[in-house]
């Protein structure tokens, strides 16, 4: 779990913050408060404790959903007291293609979760597999199914015959 | 001694498990390949292949992981050396001197000296384990619920210490991880928290989390970039070094290890850290430091014995204390959670057999790993060709399909997706994923012992100050919490009075 030594080696912005980091900052403390409070007003709801002597079922998470808010206000006072700076001149940064690719990317993999009650692990995975590969950029009418019917198959065949555990039919053909 | 007679029964059962043994050198040869892909780390590998542990008996599933985790460890100098991409983030002390050899003709000769030394360091982190662990297990039998409560503390503290370049953003990951690990059966009055009436979230699973967190997140940034190929290896030539040039670096090598397991002990510092400590000491002790950043093969030797003996050290607090050393300690407690084993002195004492025969494999997995390792440096090449656009979706493939098989869960796999998407943002925008695992298991650890040592006091908080071992743990808690914000906090000012203008230190 070790990260870099303190002492930061992050992006040569000297003391300044790009924007899109100002803005992904203050959009993730704002939700992360606003999950934070929903979670100390569900603690209204939970039953005091059957012993005396315990604190109850909403003492440890009124305490983390306390400190997460003060920690994410700290850190929009710091991103607010930060100036801002150009983008980093790194790394290229990502094109809204790849943004996109990585949403459908997401999407796809939700779609094959809903997929997978329905159809099953076979025609699921398949179609999911295909998907991402040609994100990626692998279209070829050949390989493309070849592949993904190939891995599909082999992962069937480690986790039902070697591993002994079932996938999943789908209720159509259940 | 008695460990010894253990672990000569650990061999002899090994012996007669061959399947085990199989398994071991298969975990060891994909942590090679994981971890010599950049962009593929040990953790993930582990993480991926976790739940094909489920339906395995527990040495020979134990021993894969352990095969992936010290094959990954390794792996990662394939690359640095050869094309000066670290395959893991220890691996980038080893590009240093590393891949300056490659250009100077002597890969082969680097990449033998790196698979020698990563056997060494390792191997001797492993005796190291198998006889400190019962001494550390037998002090752990004296804990009660306080000092249960102390340690799990202790575990959290230093979250503050893996945060990274932003310790506010490590806190804020390790508190909305200790939030979701309070989603779930209370530990006291067995009422469910935040469930929303899914029974499925009674016991929140965190091997999904787990897997969506770092196996996941990383596929999922490979989706912004798929033209990313590595180029060719250079050709190897001789790859075992001369014993007459070994031997001068075997000082390096013992130092580099001694090194590597302390730092492995501590929880949170990892094989990286040790590598980068390692290669420090080298340079330092070294009588021609010159040398150093321009193709020195004491420098590749210290950074792999350095980062190998870790492996030894983070598996000794996490199999006698439950604490995880590293990342991939955190993701292997899953898997012994997955075998109904629950690590800590416990384990030790119920389950003795089966921890000495899992020491004896591991001592295998390294000698596995120093054979296959030189065995697969000439056909590297090719592998490294492979394209992103089948590996992330084989990747992508194996994480829902694992996080299914784990418990035959459509759910689970909701839970795994949700994570890797977490994931990915928080990679993005630089909230390290680490302490939300360290929460997860901490956290239900932290407060239910700690509940249950107010009940035991009859409600006073005295069993916080009174009981020594406990006083001790929380004090080092606190430095530990304290401590990272306070040096960065110093070396803000210096640099303020320095420059002149706010310091870009823990900026936000």
């Amino acid at each position: 779990m070790s990260n870099a030594p303190a002492g930061g080696e992050g992006p040569g912005f000297g003391n300044a913050m790009p924007l899109t980091t100002k803005i992904a900052n203050l959009v993730i403390s704002v939700v992360l408060i606003a999950i934070a409070a929903s979670a100390i007003a569900a603690t209204g709801d939970f039953p005091k404790s059957m012993l005396a002597a315990d604190v109850g079922a909403a003492r440890f998470p009124i305490i983390h959903a306390g400190a997460l808010i003060v920690l994410c206000l700290i850190l929009i006072a710091n991103t607010l007291r930060t100036p801002t700076a150009p983008a980093a001149t790194g790394e290229a940064p990502v094109g809204i293609a790849g943004y996109a690719g990585v949403a459908l990317g997401m999407l796809a993999t939700a779609g094959c979760i809903v997929a997978m009650e329905y159809v099953g692990y076979g025609v699921a995975t398949a179609v999911y597999m295909a998907v991402i590969m040609a994100l990626m950029g692998q279209r070829s009418p050949v390989w493309n199914p070849v592949l993904a019917v190939g891995v599909t198959a082999i992962v069937y065949g480690v986790f039902h015959y070697a591993l002994q555990v079932p996938l999943p039919v789908g209720s159509l053909f259940e | 001694m008695h460990e010894f007679d253990l672990l000569m029964n650990g061999f002899a059962m090994l012996a007669a498990n061959p399947l085990a043994l199989f398994l071991a050198l298969v975990g060891v040869t994909l942590g090679i390949i994981i971890g010599a892909l950049p962009g593929l780390t040990a953790t993930m590998g582990v993480a991926i292949l976790l739940p094909f542990t489920f339906g395995m008996d527990p040495v020979s599933g134990l021993l894969m992981i352990s095969g992936v985790f010290f094959g990954g460890v390794y792996g990662g100098s394939v690359t640095a050396i050869l094309l000066r991409i670290p395959g893991t983030p220890a691996a980038a002390a080893t590009a240093m001197d590393g891949f300056e050899l490659t250009r100077k003709g002597m890969a082969g000769v680097a990449l033998g000296t790196a698979t020698l030394s990563s056997f060494l360091g390792g191997t001797a982190s492993i005796i190291v384990l198998i006889f400190l662990a019962p001494v550390l297990a037998g002090f752990a039998l004296k804990f009660s619920a306080s000092e249960s409560f102390a340690l799990a503390v202790f575990g959290l503290s230093i979250i503050a210490s893996i945060s990274g370049r932003s310790v506010i953003k490590g806190l804020i990951a390790g508190f909305l991880g200790l939030l979701i690990a309070t989603v779930g059966m209370d530990p006291m009055d067995g009422f469910p928290r935040f469930t929303g009436g899914y029974t499925e979230l009674f016991n929140v699973p965190f091997i999904p989390v787990m897997i969506g967190l770092f196996a996941a997140a990383e596929a999922f940034k490979s989706l912004e970039d798929p033209k990313v190929r590595l180029g060719m290896a250079a050709a190897l030539g001789r790859i075992i070094p001369e014993w007459a040039t070994y031997r001068r670096m075997l000082g390096t090598v013992g130092r580099s290890t001694g090194l590597g397991v302390v730092i492995g002990i501590i929880p949170g510092a990892g094989a990286d850290i040790a590598a980068y400590v390692a290669y420090n000491e080298a340079k330092r002790f070294s009588k021609t430091p010159e040398n150093f950043g321009k193709g020195e093969l004491a420098g590749v030797a210290a950074c792999e014995a350095g980062a190998n003996g870790c492996t030894g050290g983070a598996l000794l607090t996490m199999l006698t204390l439950g604490i995880p050393g590293d990342a991939v300690t955190a993701v292997m407690l899953g898997a012994l959670t997955l075998q109904g084993l629950q690590p800590g002195p416990l384990l030790f004492k119920e389950h003795a057999d089966l921890v000495f025969t899992l020491f004896a494999g591991m001592l295998f997995c390294y000698v596995g790993m120093l054979v296959i390792g030189l065995g697969l440096l000439r056909v590297m090449g090719r592998v490294l060709q492979m394209p992103k656009s089948v590996l992330t979706p084989v990747i992508l493939v194996l994480c829902v399909v694992g996080t299914y098989a784990i418990n035959n869960s459509l759910f689970d796999i909701g839970i795994m997706l949700a994570a890797g998407i977490a994931g990915y943002f928080m990679q993005k925008w630089d909230f390290p994923a680490s302490p939300v695992v360290l929460a997860l298991i901490m956290g239900p650890m932290a407060e239910a012992n700690f509940r249950r040592a107010l009940s035991l006091s009859g409600g006073s908080y005295d069993f916080l100050y009174t009981r020594p071992i406990t006083v001790v743990l929380l004090t080092i808690a606190i430095l530990t919490l304290f401590l990272p914000l306070v040096k960065r906090w110093r070396s803000h000012r210096a640099e303020t009075r320095q420059t002149g203008a706010a310091s870009s230190l823990n900026q936000a």
